[in-house]
């Protein structure tokens, strides 16, 4: 009798593993689908969904197909959290979101309690500061973004003192603050920080102040209209030390609006899905194909996330979210093997990212790379 | 049916709520907390606005307020949570006095309006001061409370409390309802003239009705905090009071059980939808919260006093 019992249940068991690698993998996206978030939900959304389709085209990971499933967080955190357990509960392998750092921080706990991996496309700092080994950044942060400025003025620029314009809500005083720090191990002086408003139109006494501050370099941190009236002030005043900006001072909406006073404007440039790199165009193209409408960053993060999930998934040789989650840490990710990924990446023990960004500067209307800065940890 | 029947009817189906948290999963467990939580507040909003006639727009910032002091409390002081009821329930009763007093002097849609700022207002301190409050990033892992020696950090065991918490101020509700204070707050609602001609402080009672309505809305924050182990402004900003405001139409504005029904819909309707499993209904998963609008528009045009006006509708179509 008991023979029997167990040969049973060694069938059961047997039969329950070849189901388990035949079942496809679990993957949870909690994206902001309607409410305030819902421009930021959906490209992340979009972009995940783009890759799992391209993954499923071409035989899934190790074999098993993605079976992908979005639910809605209305961009409130409590729906998030409930989300979160409902993804845990259901056994997923990865969660992906929610993009908002509020929501994400509510979840987090979540998938920490159970040990599921969590990408995020929230940045603030918080988050990746709590010591929580299965959360990961798709994104850099602006604390990440601006040493790499602070070198490019420091190595290239060789200036000694900058000034800094930047507009005063929640995106430019975080990047301001950002600067002024990053600036200090370089023994950098900020000579002037100006202050500016979102919607500002008339920028003279901003560049009036720049100017008499007479530092080696201008720093401008806006959003992309604020960006381009100032530029075309800058001109007009006969500004003629470097203009140096991060990824919204040389970007395409930027160049359109500041017309021939965006020439010679440089900026650091992460995420953009205007970035020339050939992976990032076909992203783009393929994605408005699919979309019939552009992505952005935000769509950028979801997709490389998913083929981050694909390519370490295949380099640990099983589908176990706990080893996921310790084989990120420290792990490098490369174009040339993974295009996937779009950019060269690699993660820290924290859960943050680093990625090789790009210099560039705007050459006759048009956004062209001068130099490509490594990764923040290789010095 | 008998008052001694209708207890026991309602003691049984707490009893039946409280047992199905061994049947549900974890994550439907933490939204029914979620509508208890959100009960407390809708049922102080019941009492400004059904029983006392003061159209409130500003619920969500007691509510706001409550969860502010618990987290802020609980994790900067380690201030026991126990301790962080009463504090915030007082805090919010005179913070609706102080609101009241002058905002009171206006009626209906103006003191919605001026509510409405309040709320506004509240948001904006939450947002802005970020040594306090955490600014937009909020304040994350809020601690849950211990009961004695048991830890109420599952799911399951914080419904419980939050449930039990819940019953025990639908209770003080009801007996202040049935108080010379609750006849008086009816009164004023239904003819100001006459009721002050019986000798009623119109001023006074509509005060009280106010700020009482505004310590359960903090109240309900607190257990909001302990819940959601997080606060940041964006939860408590005036779409929420609207939610609120919602739920206690819904449900019927005046009636006890009303704002009970009104949240549980509001709440779990959504979640209800989406997550239908049958194939007919997996169009629901894109369209639910479509669903949720039409649903709500059918039921307030068939049923303006709310749902639970659906006795007395009958009982006048009986009767013509």
């Amino acid at each position: 009798m008991n023979r029997t019992l167990q040969g049973l249940v060694m069938a059961a068991a047997m039969a329950a593993a070849s189901l388990a690698v035949a079942q496809p993998i679990k993957i949870f996206g909690l994206v902001e689908l309607s409410g305030t978030g819902a421009v930021s939900g959906t490209n992340f959304n979009d972009g995940v969904k783009l890759a799992v389709k391209e993954i499923n085209a071409s035989g899934g990971i190790l074999g098993r197909q993605v079976d992908y499933q979005a639910s809605d967080t209305q961009s409130q955190a409590p729906i998030a959290k409930a989300l979160a357990q409902k993804a845990v509960d259901q056994g997923a392998y990865v969660v992906m979101g929610p993009v908002f750092s509020g929501s994400i921080l509510v979840s987090m706990p979540e998938t920490r309690k159970a040990e599921v991996t969590n990408f995020t496309g929230g940045e603030a700092a918080s988050i990746t500061q709590q010591g929580n080994p299965y959360i990961f950044r798709t994104s850099f942060t602006q604390a990440a973004a601006m040493p790499k400025v602070a070198r490019y003025l420091h190595d290239t620029v060789k200036a000694k003192s900058v000034a800094i314009i930047f507009v005063n809500n929640d995106f430019g005083k975080g990047g301001s603050d950002a600067m002024v720090k990053a600036l200090e191990p370089y023994g950098i002086k900020v000579a002037a920080n100006i202050s500016t408003d979102p919607g500002q139109v008339d920028f003279s006494s901003a560049v009036v102040k720049a100017k008499q501050s007479n530092a080696d370099a201008l720093f401008v941190y806006s959003n992309e209209e604020e960006s381009a009236r100032c530029l075309r002030e800058l001109k007009k005043q006969g500004y003629d030390k470097p203009i140096v900006g991060e990824t919204t001072l040389t970007s395409q909406k930027v160049i359109e609006l500041a017309g021939d006073a965006a020439n010679g404007a440089i900026a650091h440039v992460g995420l953009s899905a205007d970035a020339p790199q050939p992976e990032v165009q076909k992203f783009s193209a393929a994605f408005q194909k699919e979309y019939h409408y552009k992505g952005d960053h935000n769509s950028l993060k979801g997709y490389s996330a998913m083929y981050f999930v694909k390519v370490m998934t295949e380099r640990i040789g099983k589908v176990d979210t706990k080893a996921l989650a310790a084989a990120l840490h420290g792990a490098t990710m490369t174009v040339k093997d993974n295009p996937g990924v779009l950019l060269d990446v690699s993660f820290d023990q924290n859960g943050d990212l680093d990625r090789v960004s790009y210099m560039t500067k705007v050459v006759d209307g048009k956004q062209a790379i001068i130099a490509t800065l490594p990764a923040a940890h290789t010095k | 049916m008998s008052p001694a029947a209708r207890n026991i009817a309602l003691a049984i189906a707490i009893l039946a709520l409280a047992t199905s948290a061994f049947f549900l999963q974890r994550s439907q467990v933490y939204l029914l907390s979620l509508c208890c939580v959100y009960v407390m507040a809708t049922m102080g909003l019941n009492l400004t606005m059904g029983y006392a006639g003061q159209m409130s727009l500003g619920q969500a910032a007691f509510f706001g307020i409550g969860a502010y002091i618990d987290a802020i409390l609980t994790t900067k002081l380690g201030v026991s949570f126990w301790v962080v009821i009463p504090i915030a329930a007082v805090a919010c009763f005179f913070v609706g006095l102080a609101l009241g007093f002058p905002a009171l002097r206006v009626q209906h849609h103006y003191l919605a309006f001026a509510t409405l700022g309040f709320n506004v207002l509240v948001y904006l301190v939450m947002r802005n001061e970020e040594a306090l409050t955490g600014g937009t990033f909020g304040i994350s892992n809020v601690p849950r409370p211990y009961l004695f020696t048991w830890s109420l950090d599952s799911e399951r065991a914080y419904f419980w409390f939050t449930l039990a918490a819940l019953v025990i101020v639908a209770i003080l509700m009801r007996l202040l309802l049935r108080s010379p204070w609750g006849r008086a707050f009816a009164a004023l609602r239904d003819n100001p003239i006459r009721a002050e001609s019986l000798g009623i402080n119109i001023t006074a009672y509509t005060l009280l009705a106010f700020a009482i309505g505004a310590a359960y809305g903090g109240v309900g924050g607190v257990f909001y905090a302990g819940l959601v182990q997080y606060v940041e402004p964006s939860t408590f900003y005036f779409t929420t009071s609207l939610m609120m405001l919602l739920a206690v139409i819904l449900g019927g504005s005046g009636r006890f059980f009303g704002p009970v029904i009104g949240t549980v819909i509001v709440i779990l309707l959504p979640e209800v939808l989406r997550s239908s499993s049958s194939p007919a209904l997996q169009f629901m998963q894109k369209w639910y919260l479509v669903a949720f609008g039409v649903a709500l528009v059918v039921l307030m045009v068939w049923l303006p006093g709310g749902l639970l006006s659906i006795g007395d509708r009958r009982a006048r179509k009986a009767a013509a």
